[in-house]
């Protein structure tokens, strides 16, 4: 937790994000907006109590690591503080799904299920019912 | 809320959803008068004369979502249980300052927790915001301001600069954090 990595300037940041900067041009960046995955954390009192920071960090390190591009943000409470950790998640051209529960493991099935594959996952909540 | 980051990313959240453009987080420790003072302004909303009366009420939201907001409620809570006190200036239009002060003598005392690590996730969530943050121990001083880093080009929505930026800002509180009092309760 306290290992000292010897970044203690700005100027020490600096240098290391050149060297991310150098690396992530190898990989394509010229990706579009439109085909970034969406995934926000619910992040009010009731998703930080459950451990919502533990699952947002996750999820920002392990979509990175598989290489899925994504943009991963927070937001606030969306009324579900029963079944927090709550994710909303928005593939490409699909309709947001909100997934309840949510800790590192059901993260990573999200991540392994749902994004990638597209399949559904248990511990969907259900909302905005369309009516005929 | 377990400790004093929680309470920081619930504060700072409230903050957001004033439509703040500028966020301070201070926190001041002092040694001779065992006290934590906590500190969140932002130049959002702010709130009217009756909101802030119902602030500490929990049955008190402006959400439509659900009819409870305990944000405010538990920190004042946590702060009192101290023997501390909470104290909310607000004006329509201007922004809010909410100081929780919390008596480092007392056992009830929160941990501080991961600070560093809610900083950081702050920080990438918000990209259009510029928090200024401010950890100071007596004499000594930590900073950091989101403007400062952008000028720099430090580039948070890479996930590796992240989890390098959270290292920075442990291994500064960690140093300061060395020269606390042994009466504190503070850890």
């Amino acid at each position: 937790m306290n290992q000292m990595t010897g970044i203690r300037t700005l100027a020490d940041l600096k240098k290391k994000q050149e060297e991310v900067s150098a690396r992530m041009n190898l990989r394509d960046k010229a990706e579009n907006p439109a085909s970034l995955v969406q995934v926000k954390v619910a992040m009010a009192t009731c998703g930080i109590a459950s451990g919502a920071k533990e699952v947002m960090e996750y999820l920002v390190e392990e979509l990175d690591k598989r290489g899925i591009a994504a943009v991963v943000t927070q937001t606030g409470c969306m009324g579900y503080c029963f079944a927090e950790p709550t994710v909303e998640i928005t593939l490409p051209e699909r309709e947001p799904v909100v997934f309840g529960y949510v800790n590192t493991a059901k993260a990573d099935e999200i991540i392994e299920c749902y994004i990638k594959d597209g399949e559904l996952v248990d511990g969907i909540i259900p909302q905005n019912y369309d009516t005929i | 809320m377990t400790d004093l980051a929680m309470h920081m990313m619930d504060i700072v959240q409230n903050a957001i959803r004033a439509g703040a453009e500028t966020i301070g987080i201070t926190f001041i420790e002092r040694s001779k008068k065992n006290t934590l003072l906590f500190r969140v302004t932002d130049d959002g909303s702010g709130m009217n004369e009756e909101s802030l009366e119902q602030l500490d009420d929990p049955f008190f939201t402006t959400r439509t979502t659900r009819r409870i907001g305990l944000g405010v409620p538990f920190l004042k809570m946590t702060c009192e249980q101290t023997g501390g006190s909470l104290k909310v200036l607000s004006a329509e239009g201007r922004g809010t300052t909410i100081e929780a002060v919390y008596r480092t003598d007392h056992p009830d005392c929160l941990p501080l927790g991961d600070i560093a690590g809610y900083l950081t996730l702050l920080l990438k969530a918000n990209p259009a915001i510029c928090f200024r943050f401010v950890y100071q121990l007596d004499a000594s001083e930590f900073t950091l301001d989101s403007d400062v880093l952008k000028a720099e080009g430090i580039e948070l929505q890479q996930a590796a600069m992240l989890s390098l930026v959270k290292q920075y800002i442990r291994e500064h509180l960690h140093a300061l954090h060395k020269d606390r009092s042994t009466e504190s309760y503070l850890c």
